[in-house]
């Protein structure tokens, strides 16, 4: 039956195609006519017929609605939306490897990534990839190798390294640019590739691990999760992104670049080799399979998979035998007159039987519920969610808030944490569907809108895959809205926008957590709720030597929540006459708490000085963002980055080769090399078109149909009963 | 079958009932929509004569999270519709979206307008190469098209380009017109270029 249906509606389809056709199947008129007698026919046999015809009615509908995918087979059995993108972009000639290895040691990592631009098709190219990186990586190496040969690259102002690359772009000299785009967003782009010529851009960037009570752990982001673009489009385009540049987000398209499901096309190769002074009791590649070698104090970790795909970021972790882990660590590295330090230390723990507080607390669970969480990614916030809830007190208020392009609530303002409340949040949780935008700002001016009660601490945690362009205002929002509350990132999907998850919690005084994986919802988020729950170390102090004088960044140490480092980069000059103690003091639950480290027991550490640079960038940054003249913070960055060789928002790093290379006869063409899809997320849920077909009128008709099958079921019961009852029998 | 006569009536009774309600339901809403979609576009024509030279057009009812972005017109003035910012699904149900990441009516790109094809965008259906299509934005500029191309695209495939060189005008609804559920592949695209 429903076969039928389909097929003539597809003839159907191509008569519309010529616009010639009126034909509407609902009001035909001899199906309209012969249905009711066949239904008659058999209703008479069996009711029971007549509600398995109604059955296959509604099925048969169904199927009209959607005879093309009847036709193309089960395996595509989904609707599908239409891509909007930009003219260049899919079918590019340029192939990319990217080779990623590192050298762990002490506190920090230096990492060589290897982007290897082959051009397979038959016209000179300029290659232009944009891809991420760790938010706190300091990038201060470039190298273009052209053969056997290679180019170092020079730091310069963003504007002239700019001007410098397209001179010999035009000239046809290869050529290649690394600018910044975010903390955590770079762009290469590589001039006049020939056909068939590979050309391999090297990029080092130095990183401080990441320490949480005594474990270690490392990011490497292959891959960007589409960024949502809020705004109204401006005339004019920046770059050649998916996106156009809007009055929100006035780079768009510079941070929009393509994405391809994921391809064979772009291979990645990993090695990282960590020097461990101490023994260590596991390391482990959270998301990829790995191997690991020991030989002494170094481990080798690489990849079991040899063409890994680039759609999700890999993250190592590591941690000591207990007991054997130094709980403080310095680095020191020394230039001229200048000392530069890095500095980790961790204060006593809070254990389990220290006076606890217990304020209630106002706990707000904001989760984004936008295209790009569709998937995997909404599952594991779905998870995080229900634990968050499971953790509450009776004593506690609570809300849930979900938004996409637009924002609603769970609960018009919070309520008490009964079982019955809970019960009803967590069917709302599991109800949950992505799609839609990321507007961000509304959702966060609700959670924040209204200040608690002073009996009540409000904490807000915030899930989310952080895929928006506009995050220095949303920043500055949190910033100004916080008040006593405290904001803490939960970072979900494959690849999360790990400098949002960072700042923001920052700005929220909180702390953020990834989750990338739906086994290890637990725990991290028993992680987080230790944080959440356990006083934390207030009022830290540090005392630097006599005599020198500091730049230390963070400028105040935040309190700090269980398990975490005071983390501090610091430059000291005239050091040498002041080789003292550093005293480091706090505010512990079980009283005042301090500790000292002599300077001179810092270990030399290469580097620390960059470190330092980026960190003191990072620090110019916010200033920006909190109202300073430009004017003032750009010659100071410029001045630090080119002090450092550091890639920033205002400068970027320029290899440009003597020869031209390029004949002018030839054209060179511009291409965009896309990132992959990361791992669980949707094409059609992020770039989808929408759905433009309400289906009223198949509701109209299944409508009708079902009350007539009523009457009939009713006619039948009133005549016949017996009869029926007889075969029923 | 071990039921007695009056246990099957009643099941009979309960199967009756709740067909009647099925039915009503679906029978209400396939009205409901519709009816949603033509009382929305008689309040907006009202926000729209409000709507001031360069001023951002006041929302339609005060809780709406959409403004009017354009009236189009079509069919020498018979159809009228306005135009509202972005795609989702909740705008959509009230009239025509103007997808926010295209560029604005009159501008260089192509503007994207997307319509359910059982409401508002019902009479794409009889646009033919040739014909005009107005674009009126809130500043009272006007903007005429001149419809060059209808395309049906399988979405699952294809896909709209948005840095056109010259200003384009996209309308895009689902199709076939007459399928009776919604969530179709495929898409109508009817073009259109800016004569001025």
């Amino acid at each position: 039956m429903s076969n039928t249906w389909a097929a003539r509606n597809s003839r159907h389809t191509l008569r519309i195609a010529d616009g010639k056709s009126t034909w509407h199947p609902q009001v035909r008129p001899e199906t309209a006519e012969r249905l009711p007698r066949i239904l008659r026919r058999r209703a008479r046999r069996s009711w029971l017929t007549a509600i398995t015809l109604s059955l296959l009615t509604s099925l048969a509908s169904a199927q009209v609605a959607d005879d093309e995918v009847a036709s193309t087979g089960p395996g595509q059995m989904q609707a599908g939306s239409l891509l909007l993108k930009m003219k260049s972009g899919y079918a590019v000639a340029t192939r990319l490897s990217t080779d990623i290895s590192a050298e762990i040691s002490g506190l920090a990592a230096r990492v060589r990534v290897k982007q290897e631009f082959r051009n397979s098709g038959s016209e000179w190219v300029e290659g232009v990839y944009v891809f991420p990186l760790p938010d706190t990586a300091a990038v201060d190496r470039l190298r273009m190798h052209i053969g056997e040969r290679y180019i170092e690259g020079e730091i310069r102002e963003k504007a002239e390294a700019k001007k410098a690359y397209e001179a010999a772009k035009a000239a046809g000299k290869k050529a290649s640019l690394v600018q910044q785009e975010r903390a955590n967003m770079f762009t290469t782009s590589v001039a006049n590739i020939a056909p068939g010529e590979t050309v391999v851009i090297e990029i080092e960037y130095l990183e401080t691990l990441q320490v949480d009570a005594e474990m270690f752990s490392i990011r490497f982001p292959v891959t960007i999760t589409p960024r949502y673009i809020p705004g109204t489009p401006v005339p004019g385009r920046r770059g050649s992104g998916w996106s156009l540049d809007t009055d929100q987000v006035v780079d768009a398209s510079r941070i929009t670049p393509p994405i391809q499901p994921v391809t064979k096309d772009h291979k990645l190769s990993f090695d990282v080799r960590l020097n461990s002074a101490v023994p260590l009791e596991y390391i482990a590649s959270r998301y990829h399979p790995a191997n690991v070698n020991r030989k002494e104090d170094q481990y080798a970790i690489d990849l079991v998979d040899s063409d890994t795909p680039m759609d999700h970021d890999i993250e190592l972790t590591w941690k000591a035998i207990p007991d054997t882990a130094p709980r403080a660590m310095l680095f020191t590295e020394t230039v001229e007159d200048e000392t530069y330090a890095l500095m980790m230390l961790l204060p006593p723990d809070v254990t389990e039987d220290e006076p606890q507080t217990h304020t209630a607390r106002e706990l707000i669970l904001i989760i984004d519920t936008s295209g790009s969480m569709h998937g995997t990614s909404l599952e594991q916030a779905q998870g995080a969610l229900t634990l968050a809830l499971d953790g509450l007190r009776p004593t506690d208020q609570f809300n849930v808030i979900q938004f996409n392009s637009v924002t609603s609530v769970l609960f018009q303002s919070s309520v008490v944490a009964s079982t019955t409340n809970i019960a009803t949040a967590k069917r709302y949780v599991s109800g949950l569907t992505a799609n839609g935008g990321t507007e961000m700002r509304a959702a966060i001016e609700r959670a924040m809108a209204v200040s608690p009660s002073e009996e009540y601490l409000r904490q807000i945690i915030f899930i989310t895959d952080g895929s928006v362009g506009n995050e220095d205002a949303l920043f500055s929002l949190i910033e100004k809205r916080l008040g006593n509350a405290r904001l803490f990132t939960v970072g979900i999907g494959s690849a999360p926008n790990s400098w949002f998850m960072r700042k923001a919690a920052e700005a929220g005084r909180g702390t953020f957590t990834f989750i990338s994986a739906l086994h290890e919802v637990n725990e991290k988020m028993q992680r987080l709720f230790r944080k959440i729950e356990r006083p934390q170390i207030t009022d830290i102090k540090i005392q630097w030597p006599d005599g020198a004088s500091v730049e230390s960044f963070p400028k105040t140490v935040l309190d700090l929540y269980a398990g975490e480092p005071v983390f501090v980069r610091a430059r000291l000059t005239h050091a040498m006459r002041a080789l003292g103690l550093i005293t480091v003091s706090g505010n512990a639950p079980s009283g005042t708490w301090s500790a000292e480290l002599p300077l001179t027991l810092g270990q030399h550490g290469p580097g620390i000085g960059v470190l330092w640079a980026r960190a003191r960038i990072e620090n110019l940054m916010d200033e920006l963002r909190h109202g300073a003249q430009e004017e003032l913070i750009r010659p100071a960055i410029i001045k630090t980055a080119l002090a450092h060789h550091l890639v920033s928002k205002f400068t970027s790093l320029v290899a440009i080769d003597k020869t031209p290379v390029r004949p002018v006869s030839e054209n060179l063409k511009n291409e965009q090399v896309s990132n992959q899809l990361p791992y669980g997320q949707s094409m059609n849920e992020i770039y989808g078109f929408p759905a433009t077909a309400t289906g009223a009128a198949g509701y109209r008709l299944s409508g009708l149909a079902i009350l007539f099958l009523a009457l009939l079921v009713l006619r039948v019961l009133r005549k016949e009963p017996d009869d029926v009852s007889r075969k029923m029998d | 079958m071990f039921l007695g006569k009056w246990t099957r009536q009643s099941v009979r009774r309960i199967i009756v009932s709740s067909l009647l309600v099925l039915g009503f339901w679906q029978l209400g809403q396939g009205s409901y929509i519709p009816a949603k979609a033509w009382v929305a576009q008689e309040l907006m024509q009202r926000a729209w004569s409000k709507a001031d030279d360069g001023v951002r057009p006041p929302p339609p009812w005060p809780w709406a999270d959409t403004w009017p972005v354009a009236r189009l017109t079509a069919k020498d003035g018979d159809i009228e519709f306005i135009v509202l910012s972005g795609g989702s699904g909740r705008t959509l149900a009230f009239g025509p979206g103007h997808l926010s990441i295209s560029a604005l009516p009159g501008e260089i790109g192509n503007s994207v307008i997307a319509g359910h094809r059982d409401t508002h965008f019902q009479f794409l259906k009889h646009i033919k190469v040739g014909e005009a299509i107005d674009l009126t934005t809130p500043d009272g500029r006007g903007h005429r098209y001149r419809v060059s191309n209808i395309d049906v695209v399988d979405s699952r495939r294809g896909s709209l380009v948005l840095d056109t060189d010259t200003p384009v005008l996209s309308l895009v609804t689902c199709y076939p017109f007459d399928a009776l559920g919604a969530g179709g592949p495929m898409r109508y695209v009817v073009s259109a270029e800016m004569l001025y």
